[in-house]
Parts: C-alpha cells; structure tokens; sequence
C-alpha cells in the first residue's frame, strides 16, 4: 500500500467512525432537522400574515363605517353610500372603540356642518383612528380617499359656479403609474429566503464538528487518539468531512420544506396567486451551497478547537450563522444587483445568486463559477489553519 | 526498548521534568514510582508523542520521539492519563476504530480483537455501548484499544488507578502476561506495593527528577536500607504522597 492510499484508509477510518457515531446521536440529528424548518415556516407564515394585510380585496369588499351625526352631512353620507360604504351608528364611545381596535375607523360630523358647508366654509369632519394599528391603514386610507374626492368634487363645483377653471387650484396632475404587481410585493419577503439556507447550511454539520473537536477534549478521549500514528491533517480532514453529510442532508431537508411550503401550502387564499420554486432552481441552490458547506465546516472546526467543552463550542460556534446574516437581511430590504464585487464576498455572492435561481432570472454563469471558486478558496485556508491550529500541545490540553 | 536522555519539560512556570534518563529493555516490567506531580505523567507523554520535550531525547525501538513520530506511535501501545471512550459505539466498535488507524483491516483485525477480547475476559461486554461501563470495563477496553496492533512497547499511565480490587488483580496479571510475551512494559504508579510486586526494574521519580533507579535489589543497596519501603523515602527525601 502506497503512502496516499495508506492516507486515504486512515481519513476514511476517522469519517467512519464520526459519521457513524453522530447518526447514532438521534436527539442532535432531530433538533438539527427541526431547526431547518424554521425557515420555511417562518417565511410563509410571514408572507400569509403580512401579504394578508398588503392584498385585502379592496373594491370589491364593502367599507363599513361608523359615522357620529350622518344626519348632519346627509350628501356627503349619500357620496360615501355611492362608493360602497355601508354607513353604520357608531358605538356609544368612539374613541374607545377606535383605541381597543373593536372599529378601525369613526367619521365624525359635527351639527355646525350644514352651516359650514352652506356658507362656503370648510367645514370640519373628524376621523377618529389609531395610527399605530397597522393592520387598519388601508381602510383609513381608503375613508380618506374618498373623503378627498368629495373635497375636490365640491370645490370644483364651487369654482365652476364663479366662473374659475379648476386647474388654477391644481397645479400638478399627478399621475403615478405603480410597475408593483403583487407578486413583486410579496417576493420582497422571498428576499429572506437565501439567508435562511445559509443558516442551515451553518447549523446543520455543526453539531458533529463540535462532537468531534471540543467533544473529543470533553470526553477525554482525544488524547488516546492522538497516539494512533494518523498526521493531525488526516484527523482534521476525516473529521471535517464527517460533518459534510449532516449539513448536506440539512440544505436538502430545508429545500425540500421550502419547496412543499410554497407549491403546497395554498397561498393563493392569502395572497391572490400561487408562488411556486422550479424544482432545477433548488438542485441549482443544493449545488451553490455545496462549497459554502465546506466553508462552514472548516469555520467551526477552528473556533470549536480553540473551546473545552461541547457546551463553551456550542456558544461560540452558535454565533457563526449571523456573520452572513448581517448583509443577508440588508438585502432582503435593498436587493443588491449580482456584480462582480459581491460574488467575491463568500456567502454574499451566493445569497444573491439564490435569490435569482429561486425567481427563476437567468444567472450568469460566471458569477456562480467566480462565487464557488473564491468560496472554496476561503474554505481550503480555513482548513490549513485548521490543522494548524490541530497540532498545538495547547489545543489538546486545553489549557489557554 | 525505551531509552529517555535527558528529558526537560516546563509548563509556564511549573518545572515538570528537569533532566530525567532511564531504560526501560524487552520483557522487563519497568516501573515509574513516585508521589503526584513527580513528572510520571509529563515523562510518559514525551514517550507517547503528544508532548515534546523542551531538551533531551526519547527513543524507543531507536526512533526519536520528535522527529519521528509516526514511527514511535506504530510501535507504542499506550494508555494515557485520560482514557476517555466513545459512548455510542460498542466495546468492539471503540476497538476496532483504533485497529483501522492503525492500517489493520478486515479478518486480520478481527482477530487482533477477538485476542484481546479473550485475555482482558471481556466477552460480556464487547457488544454493549460504552455509555454507563464500570470504570474497570472502561480500562478494559481503553487497554484493548492500544494493544490492537500488538505493539512491542506498552505505556500504562496509573493503570490501575480508580480500580476495585477483583480488577487491579487482573489488570497485574495482564501487565506480567504482556512481559512474558517479550514485551517492553512502562508502567507508573505512585503506589509502592504495585510497583515493588510487579516490576523488574524500578525508576523512583521526585519534583522531576529520578531519585534513584535500578533492581529492587541495587534500589536497596544505593538507598542502605533493609526494606524496599523505607529505600523508597530515603530515595525521595519524605514520605509525602507516596504511600496508599
């Protein structure tokens, strides 16, 4: 048997031995798949919570308001009922009502109304609302819509009557022509979807490199380990590797949820259309986030063999996931156009790349080649040091 | 064959080892006596690769522990202060795993185990997780575990430490055993009765340094005492941490 393949047998005994101890560790191997469901869960319930209040079916429901004093303002009451509001008594104590969110808007007509209006004053109507209730924006949105048209309708009928054209109180027509579809509303929300696959690309292996560095030293069996003639960077390597099933089966389980949450989940009651993933977009996503892998794997390695015990490396490994997590969440709010200088940022390029797979844009293959390539590169030092680091006296002793 | 010159070893500003040299020859049972934190454990480490020594050499079968590691580890079989197993996989499987970085595979190996299953009589327990052994079954196969290449130089750093009687009995029987195949045994202790009823050769460490060194008879006759208790704190200057 020649060196390397004496090597080989000795990394492949290492990655036995951990990727077989590990699957036995059922309560880790659980807690990590349920934690790659959070993602998906979280993602639709936020897309059915928000998109709810984004996609209420304006013109076709009917506005119920209550009104105090409709007697008072009997042709504004008659404009409002024209345009689908149903006008109710309003409760005994308005403002209560409004504070408790029982009623989500109160119009309110004073007895001085009539006079007003007859004399060509402005007359006063009160909305009684509670602006930090997000949920009733759109109904006193659309209350006050309607109650400027009425404004503009008479003002305009009032200039006419003196012989005034009424452009000369609008100096602007505004027009606005809104390029939002729904669907483009909704996908902002899908913007977090990359960074939840990174996550679980750091959670899901963590548990067996933590198990078999800072275990190792818990359990006091990594000094008898090391007496075995194998070199430190086929223990690290062997170990490394045994991580590398765990937080691919992970990602798999994670896309998978993603995948059944939206082509299943019938999100269309929610919010007026289906979304769906390609099932090539998540095979493309599964093969991008194979070097990140890699890259987490040799990350916590380090961290974790600086550690003592598999509590101290579970805080401080725990921790990794936010590092892309920072420009992650900037993105989901200012998407970030795929250039060349954010495929050179590991993790970032990617978390970009996801995104257009998952929208089904044409990527451009070099950013995905550019992206896995500096990625693997990253990946490689890290191991480097790692073994580095896997030689010191310190590091088995765990004194500092 | 192990053969220590000169070995120093400092941690911070504890002097663990300060010029300790010895030898220890095939089919002897060599002892290293001494009270805690004499340098056994430091000394037994340099031999066992996984510290270096800050000066001196360690040989043992001619290669430098240093420089030639890999070649050492192929020839020790060592049981070190911590012994610590895998909980989830079986006694065999704990054993198995050292015998395949050893480059044994297959019946080979197979056998290898079944040997040793045979001498350290652990056939009760050889298909049983580890999680929840007794700490004489712990050792059990922590010895097995080292032994499965079959290695001519044995370490034992306190074997019998934490054992029950029934136990300690069978792992002195174990360590002659070892010695009347040819092999080298190493064994520290730093208690005087084992060390006197098993060993050949007899190294009484002190503070790092070895007191005194030899048969039990030449210890006797360096030390001008009469009986091997009272040479042992002649040699180490006080009867502090030595005696059970």
């Amino acid at each position: 048997m020649n060196a390397f393949t004496a090597s080989m047998s000795r990394i492949t005994a290492v990655f036995v031995k951990e990727f077989v101890d590990n699957l036995r560790d059922r309560r880790s191997l659980v807690s990590s798949m349920i934690s790659t469901l959070i993602g998906p869960v979280l993602l639709v319930l936020m897309i059915v919570i928000i998109g709810r209040s984004f996609f209420k079916d304006m013109d076709a429901e009917a506005l119920e308001l209550p009104v105090i004093g409709s007697e008072y303002a009997p042709t504004l009451i008659q404009f409002l009922e024209q345009n689908g509001v149903t006008v109710k008594p309003a409760p005994s104590d308005a403002e209560t009502a409004v504070r408790n969110g029982d009623v989500e808007v109160v119009l309110e007509l004073t007895p001085e109304f009539g006079e007003e209006f007859k004399n060509g004053q402005s007359a006063t109507v009160r909305l009684i609302i509670d602006s930090s209730r997000q949920s009733s924006l759109a109904t006193i949105e659309r209350l006050r819509n309607l109650l400027e048209g009425y404004n503009s309708m008479i003002g305009a009928l009032r200039l006419t009557a003196r012989g005034i054209d009424t452009s000369i109180i609008n100096p602007l027509a505004i027009e606005q022509v809104d390029m939002a579809t729904p669907e483009t509303q909704v996908l902002i929300f899908l913007n977090m979807m990359p960074y939840f696959v990174i996550m679980v690309i750091f959670v899901g292996g963590m548990h067996v490199v933590i198990d078999a560095t800072a275990g190792e030293k818990e359990r006091g069996s990594l000094e008898p380990l090391l007496i075995n003639p194998v070199k430190r960077s086929e223990f690290v390597l062997g170990k490394l590797l045994a991580s590398i099933p765990y937080a691919m089966l992970a990602v798999f389980v994670n896309l998978l949820a993603f995948a059944l949450a939206f082509n299943l989940v019938p999100l269309e009651d929610f919010i007026g259309f289906q979304l769906t993933i390609n099932v090539f977009s998540l095979v493309k996503i599964f093969l991008l986030s194979l070097p990140m892998i890699l890259l987490a794997g040799a990350l916590q390695m380090i961290i974790a063999t600086f550690t003592r015990s598999f509590k101290e490396a579970q805080s401080y490994v725990g921790f990794l996931p936010l590092i892309p997590a920072l420009p992650g969440i900037g993105l989901a709010f200012l998407p970030v156009k795929p250039d060349l200088w954010t495929m050179l940022i590991p993790t970032f390029g990617q978390q970009i790349l996801i995104n257009q797979f998952m929208r089904s844009e044409p990527v451009s293959l070099a950013n995905v080649l550019i992206s896995s390539a500096v990625t693997l590169l990253l990946a490689l030092i890290l191991i480097w040091v790692a073994i580095r680091l896997f030689m010191q006296e310190r590091i088995i002793f765990g004194s500092r | 064959m192990i053969q220590v010159q000169g070995l120093y070893k400092s941690f911070k500003n504890v002097k663990a080892v300060q010029g300790v040299s010895f030898q220890a020859s095939n089919s002897q049972i060599t002892g290293l006596l001494g009270p805690n934190g004499a340098g056994k454990t430091t000394t037994l480490r340099i031999l066992y690769t996984v510290i270096q020594p800050d000066a001196g050499s360690a040989l043992v079968d001619g290669y430098d522990t240093v420089k030639q590691s890999i070649e050492v580890q192929r020839c020790i079989g060592a049981l070190p202060d911590s012994h610590g197993l895998y909980p989830r996989l079986t006694a065999r499987e704990n054993i198995r795993y050292y015998g395949r970085l050893h480059g044994l595979t297959g019946e080979k190996l197979e056998k290898q185990i079944d040997d040793l299953i045979q001498m350290l009589e652990m056939h009760d327990i050889e298909n049983r997780r580890t999680e929840g052994f007794s700490s004489g079954e712990r050792v059990k196969v922590a010895i097995a575990r080292a032994l499965v290449h079959d290695p001519q130089n044995v370490l034992l750093d306190e074997p019998t430490n934490g054992l029950d009687v029934m136990s300690t009995r069978s792992m002195r029987a174990f360590i002659h055993r070892l010695s009347e195949r040819g092999k080298c045994v190493l064994f520290s202790s730093h208690i005087m009765q084992e060390v006197s009823a098993l060993c050949d050769n007899i190294i009484i460490m002190s503070r790092g340094e070895v007191a005194a060194s030899g048969t039990p008879q030449q210890i006797l006759a360096s030390t001008r005492q009469t009986n091997l208790e009272d040479a042992f704190v002649a040699a180490i200057g006080s009867e502090e941490g030595l005696l059970k």
